[in-house]
């Protein structure tokens, strides 16, 4: 056995991502990673459900919170089906995620749960503690909060870039720097 | 109390109500005065016009409609539609008359059937009606109101023609042959002709009709007199502004004006007469049976049930029975104009899918950003609220978006308005910031090199003291880097003590003296502050006609930008 350099919090792909040793991932073969994306302990991932699960780029998943595909009744049998992913989608602490699909430049808040087969477009703000139904669309710039959750604004104009995960994705990892 | 982070918010010029001659430079912007919530906004809610180089806010720009669309099934609707069909989705999109989660659409033989997991698996086509609509959040579903659908599809036409219960709802035609009927049978009979109870379309239907064939008689006999009796109640000229207001504009008539006199109101059912029915005792026993099983019949008896304030969707709904499902109401997609020379300062693709912008003018590439970090906060308590009395010291982060550099020229006043006021020294309230150079290429990498240069090439300015930490200095900057610097901001929070306040108060002689008790976010330390920024900016390209590229630094003009900024540092400890 050869001598190894201390082992760091976090696995370093060569695509870039960063997953946490303590994160969970099951069923690897079905959850695809595009590059850069940062999952922190404790997130499990569930992709033995025998259906895809693919995370773009810049993703960031936080402490505690799960991704899982959504199912249902589908021709006499309860089928899994894909969740899909963007890039630069933010995952808050301890939410749940169901959704068919999320966008790109889309942020979680913590504690959020989003119901099955629920689509989220791209630039879409979703605060703390909200309880998306299932099948529920949410279109482009919506701001979603309350339980059942409600639009209750638009997300101006002057506020795209705040969706960029960058400069957080810098912030984690085995060297992490300093936040600017 | 929940810790506060600290934020800055930014006073649009449109708000400042001042006279121009009154330019009055002691003027102090007081962020707790009751109108300063209508103008402050965070800088990403603010745009900014080229042509009057001025912020703009929500409040002062001039909307107009791009796009109209349903979020739910996102289905663009032609701005025609809007004004034959309303504003709500007419295709089977649908809302939770109980808790407003979406409604999906399902048959009710694919109802969670265990047989069916044992046999054979059966093409979809078995998933046959009858249809409902089912909330996913509460498990309300359509069937409690006796609502089915024999199509999955355009649920909004089928829903239109169905009374809760079920029983099919009259087209306007056949209900006028149905009255019809009923006139000659009455006819021959000698009995009147019973009044019927409308449901809304129809009663808002047969209004409808009935004003429109008053306005058409009123047309018939114009007569040429003056116009101002037309405003009154019940005439012509006030009746088609509402008619109007309520039909989408269809009824606007330009020979408003030459109409006069007043017309009489629907008077039978078929005009759209409804007569309230004041006996509500049916009511009552009902809602005394429906609480009847949950409330124990002392604690309801001596009160009269609640029988006002009906939702506007349901058509007067008292009972669950009379819930109807909320059709989606639209979205839009709006350009903005500038108020004053109303250029389009941001217009967005007029296609739902898209999110891009044709014109985006946000005021963040245009201001500097100013952010605030806690420097050296002494004794802060477990939720980071401020000590009073003590001076703690804030750096204020300044980044300059535009490719020139700027100065920056600051203003506070010494002690913050309000009871509480704080002492506010800004050690470097003039400085310069270097142009934002380079984004390009900083967007370009990615990945570390960008950023480290640019913190690499950060300059401290301050004495380093004897503990080997930068000691801040008056008058000089804190850091400066690629297009930002950092500035020392320092506080003395007053005491939140209201005996103190009291006492002082006595003691400078002052009558009125408010020693009420503290009041909401009185102990959030808010600084009022005015930045100026002045830029050299290039006019070069502009104008065609003058002549071309004689020396490129005459090209160059003088910019200013001015307005008041309120920065929120924290909570005091009370
Ligand atoms: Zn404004
Ligand atoms: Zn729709
Ligand atoms: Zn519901
Ligand atoms: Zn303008």
């Amino acid at each position: 056995m050869s001598r190894r350099p201390p082992r760091g919090e976090y696995i370093e792909t060569d695509t870039g991502n960063k997953v946490a040793r303590k994160a969970t991932l099951v069923g690897t073969q079905n959850i695809m990673l595009g590059g850069k994306t940062v999952i922190q302990p404790e997130v499990m991932i569930r992709g033995d459900l025998n259906t895809a699960v693919s995370i773009g780029r810049y993703c960031f998943l936080s402490r505690g919170c799960c991704l899982r595909p959504p199912g249902r009744m589908y021709k006499g049998a309860f089928t899994y089906m894909p969740l899909r992913m963007v890039d630069h989608v933010f995952v808050g602490p301890g939410s749940i995620v169901q959704a068919a699909s999320i966008g790109s430049h889309v942020h979680i808040g913590a504690r959020v749960a989003i119901g099955e087969f629920a689509i989220i477009k791209d630039y879409v703000r979703i605060l703390d503690g909200t309880v998306v139904p299932p099948n529920m669309v949410i279109p482009s710039f919506s701001i979603v909060a309350g339980q059942p959750a409600r639009i209750i604004g638009e997300v101006p104009e002057g506020g795209h870039d705040a969706f960029e995960l960058r400069d957080l994705y810098k912030t984690v990892g085995n060297n992490p720097q300093p936040a600017v | 109390m929940a810790p506060l982070t600290p934020y800055t918010y930014i006073q649009c010029p449109c708000s400042d109500e001042s006279s121009p001659d009154a330019d009055d430079d002691d003027r102090t912007f007081d962020p707790r005065a009751a109108r300063s919530n209508y103008s402050l906004y965070g800088l990403e809610y603010l745009l900014y016009c080229e042509d009057c180089h001025q912020i703009r806010c929500p409040r002062c720009v001039a909307e107009e409609i791009v796009t109209y669309y349903c979020p739910s099934c996102l289905f663009e609707v032609p701005s025609s539609n809007i004004k034959s069909e309303g504003n709500r989705c007419t295709r089977s999109c649908f809302q939770c008359p109980i808790c407003i989660g979406p409604l999906a659409v399902n048959s009710l033989e694919a109802q969670p059937d265990q047989t069916h997991l044992a046999a054979p698996d059966t093409p979809s086509a078995s998933h046959g009606g009858p249809y409902i609509l089912t909330c996913s959040y509460c498990n309300w579903s359509s069937t409690e109101t006796g609502i089915k659908f024999d199509k999955p599809n355009s649920i909004y036409s089928q829903l239109a023609k169905l009374y809760n219960g079920g029983e099919h709802r009259l087209t306007p035609k056949e209900h006028k042959e149905r009255r019809k009927e009923a006139l000659q049978a009455s006819a021959v009979s000698g009995d009147p002709l019973p009044d019927q109870t409308l449901d809304v379309e129809t009663h808002f239907a047969a209004l409808k009709a009935f004003y429109q064939s008053q306005l058409a008689d009123a047309n018939a006999s114009t007569t040429g007199l003056s116009s101002l009796e037309g405003l009154g109640f019940a005439s012509p000229a006030s009746l088609s502004r509402i008619m109007s207001i309520y039909t989408g504009g269809s009824l606007h008539d330009k020979r408003a004006k030459s109409r006069i006199g007043t017309m009489r109101e629907a008077l039978t059912s078929d005009e759209g007469l409804q007569l309230a029915s004041l006996d509500e005792s049916s009511s009552i026993s009902a809602l005394r049976l429906h609480h009847a099983s949950t409330i124990p019949p002392t604690t309801y008896q001596h009160q009269t049930p609640h029988l006002g304030a009906l939702p506007p969707h349901t058509g007067g709904a008292r009972f669950p029975s009379h819930l109807r499902p909320i059709p989606c109401l639209l979205r839009t997609k709006r350009s903005k104009r500038c108020p004053l020379c109303r250029h389009i300062i941001s217009k967005p693709e007029a296609k739902v899918s898209t999110t891009r912008f044709r014109i985006r003018l946000v005021a963040g590439s245009y201001v500097p950003s100013i952010s605030i970090l806690p420097l050296n906060i002494p004794q802060p308590s477990p939720d980071g609220a401020l000590a009073p009395l003590v001076p703690a010291q804030f750096l204020l982060k300044f980044l300059n978006p535009i490719f020139e550099p700027v100065r920056v020229t600051l203003a506070t006043p010494s002690k913050t308005p309000g009871r509480f006021g704080a002492k506010v020294t800004v050690l470097c309230p003039e400085f310069e910031i270097d142009a934002n150079t380079d984004v390009w290429e900083d967007a370009l990498k990615d990945g570390v090199a960008g950023k480290d240069v640019a913190a690499g090439a950060r300059v401290r300015r301050g004495t380093v003291g004897e503990d080997g930490q930068q000691q801040p200095e008056v008058g000089k900057i804190w850091e400066r880097g690629r297009n930002w610097v950092s500035i020392v901001v320092e506080v003395v929070p007053a005491s939140l003590r209201l005996d103190l306040l009291a006492a002082t108060g006595k003691f400078a002689g002052g009558e009125g003296v408010d020693a009420g008790p503290l009041r909401e976010d009185e102990d959030v330390l808010e600084i009022p502050m005015f930045v100026r920024v002045e830029w050299d900016a290039d006019t070069g390209g502009d104008d065609v006609g003058s002549g071309v590229g004689k020396d490129q630094k005459e090209a160059k003009e003088k910019r200013e930008l001015a307005y008041w900024c309120v920065l929120g540092l924290g909570r005091v400890r009370q």
